[in-house]
């Protein structure tokens, strides 16, 4: 897989809890490794379910637990047009 | 193996059959073929052949570059009948008889052929006015389906305002509710002139009155980039502002338009670890899409460019291009045709990765348009076409809010409206088929109909 420097993790969060900080201190990494301009973004409030942005390295020694998901990959995203051919 | 087969006449004809404004057949004696292995097919008629005399050339008769006469002259005329042989061992002994017959001229075979499909590098079919005809735009304005009042969401590379007013379109850009990535330096509607531009183009085809929502996604940067790509946790920035802004403002509906996606699986999780995007409904971005639609927005996706005729060469799924957002239930999946209404060679096929039927609808493609990439290059791909799609949904949307009718309703009437083509129904081809906004227009709840 090429390289993603940073991941895409989730958490289940009470929505007046919802702050990088409370996100932060329930993965267990340090402040460097998550992405505060990305912030946390709810992504099925139904669910109270929130993503955040981290470093990779610092995911692969996130401990999963009922209230967090992940890592989901964050990759490359490009236009489709105009169709470019086998050789370029 | 079919097979065309010429037969000398059995007697040469009274006069020239040049003159006959359709060519009376020559006699000939089907019944010899009869003796033969050749399967005729009765339901081809014979066709009349002349012989070609090349004066002066040197070498073969038929040679391309040299003048000739093709005479119709009564030695000179034979007949061509159809059949087929055996395949495999047999071929050559069924040839060989036929050969034998003194009345055989020649066995020659009788391919397949099919339409070559408009591909990336064919220059433009048709331009935007043709698909404006083809859409009904005229009726369509006329009635009040113009895309006033309605948000259009670009998701891309971001919209030059500049450049479309050039070609005497006043795009209305919504800055304070657009989307730059951190570190770009342009505005909105302020962007290099690139393929968000073309997007916003199309989508004016049927809304020329919609208000932009410049997200430029695709811009954002990150280190040794070269070039213009995103990252999908930017689009799941683009799409929480989105649904911030619908639920701050429920009377003014949203269309989102995305004419981007993943090219190869290398750059994800494999399909089956449970932090893949393009087979995970349960990735963030995926549950965003489901939670957006909920809101009420109408939410596109180009269906991508790895058709199998001519995939872009970006492409590296060996299967089930269509995947991610791009195939999510809650979207419309765009296919792409041309102005013959032909699906594009290059157009992805389903089955689709979150949901299997995908494509839903097709709409136009490779047209002459905004030739954002230089003068004479057709706006393309599925890029182009899901642009067209948005622009028509924006266009109902004018008179036929998701209060009246919430966005899975509304794809449902897209399908059920849809012009097919070949057999009715769905096929992986062209989805239910060509996006048909009369039809659509005629099915809605309440709202004016066309002149």
């Amino acid at each position: 897989m090429a390289g993603m420097s940073k991941v895409m993790m989730t958490l289940k969060l009470d929505p007046k809890d919802a702050s990088v900080d409370r996100a932060r201190d329930l993965l267990g990494i340090d402040d460097s490794a998550i992405d505060r301009d990305f912030g946390v973004i709810a992504v099925s409030p139904d669910d109270n379910l929130y993503t955040v942005l981290v470093e990779e390295t610092a995911a692969e020694d996130i401990q999963n637990d009922q209230a967090i998901g992940g890592p989901f990959s964050n990759p490359r995203i490009e236009p489709f047009g105009p169709p470019k051919g086998s050789d370029g | 193996m079919r097979v065309l087969v010429q037969l000398r006449p059995t007697e040469l004809p009274r006069a020239s059959l040049a003159a006959h404004a359709e060519f009376a057949e020559p006699p000939i004696d089907l019944g010899v073929l009869t003796e033969t292995s050749l399967v005729l097919d009765h339901d081809f008629p014979p066709v009349v052949l002349p012989t070609v005399h090349a004066p002066g050339a040197v070498g073969m008769a038929l040679a391309l570059g040299a003048p000739a006469d093709f005479s119709f002259e009564p030695p000179d005329v034979s007949s061509v009948v159809r059949g087929s042989i055996p395949d495999g061992d047999g071929q050559q002994a069924a040839v060989g008889e036929l050969l034998a017959r003194p009345e055989v001229m020649g066995v020659f075979s009788d391919p397949v052929i099919a339409t070559t499909l408009t591909c990336g590098g064919d220059p433009p079919l048709g331009d935007a006015a043709d698909v404006a005809a083809r859409l009904d735009c005229a009726r369509l304005h006329e009635a009040g389906y113009t895309g006033a009042d309605v948000r259009v969401a670009v998701v891309d590379t971001g919209i030059n305002d500049r450049y479309l007013q050039k070609l005497q379109r006043t795009a209305t850009i919504d800055v304070p509710n657009s989307f730059t990535p951190a570190g770009v330096p342009t505005a909105p509607g302020a962007h290099q002139v690139a393929h968000g531009t073309m997007c916003a183009y199309d989508v004016g085809i049927a809304a020329p009155a919609a208000t932009f929502l410049d997200h430029a996604v695709l811009l954002s940067r990150t280190p040794g980039q070269v070039q213009i790509q995103g990252l999908l946790s930017d689009a799941v920035r683009s799409f929480s502002q989105l649904r911030a802004l619908l639920l701050a403002d429920r009377d003014t509906p949203l269309v989102v338009s995305n004419s981007w996606g993943v090219f190869d699986p290398a750059w994800d999780f494999p399909p089956g670890h449970p932090g893949n995007y393009t087979d995970n409904p349960s990735h963030p971005f995926n549950l965003i899409v489901a939670t957006l639609e909920d809101a009420g927005a109408d939410i596109l996706f180009a269906a991508g460019n790895c058709g199998l005729e001519c995939p872009d060469g970006r492409c590296r799924f060996t299967n089930r291009p269509i995947c991610g957002a791009n195939s999510h239930p809650a979207v419309l999946s765009i296919a792409g045709i041309d102005t013959n209404d032909e699906r594009v060679g290059y157009s992805s096929q389903g089955p689709g990765r979150l949901s299997a039927e995908k494509p839903d609808v097709c709409s136009y493609t490779h047209f002459k348009g905004s030739e954002v990439f230089g003068r004479g290059e057709p706006d393309s791909g599925t890029s182009a076409a899901c642009p067209v799609a948005a622009g028509v949904v924006a266009a109902i949307r004018t008179q036929c809010p998701p209060s009246a009718l919430p966005p899975a309703q509304l794809r449902t009437l897209i399908a059920k409206t849809a012009t097919a083509f070949g057999a009715p129904g769905f096929d992986f081809d062209y989805g239910w088929g060509a996006l048909s906004p009369p039809a659509l227009v005629a099915g809605l709840p309440g709202s004016p109909q066309l002149p």
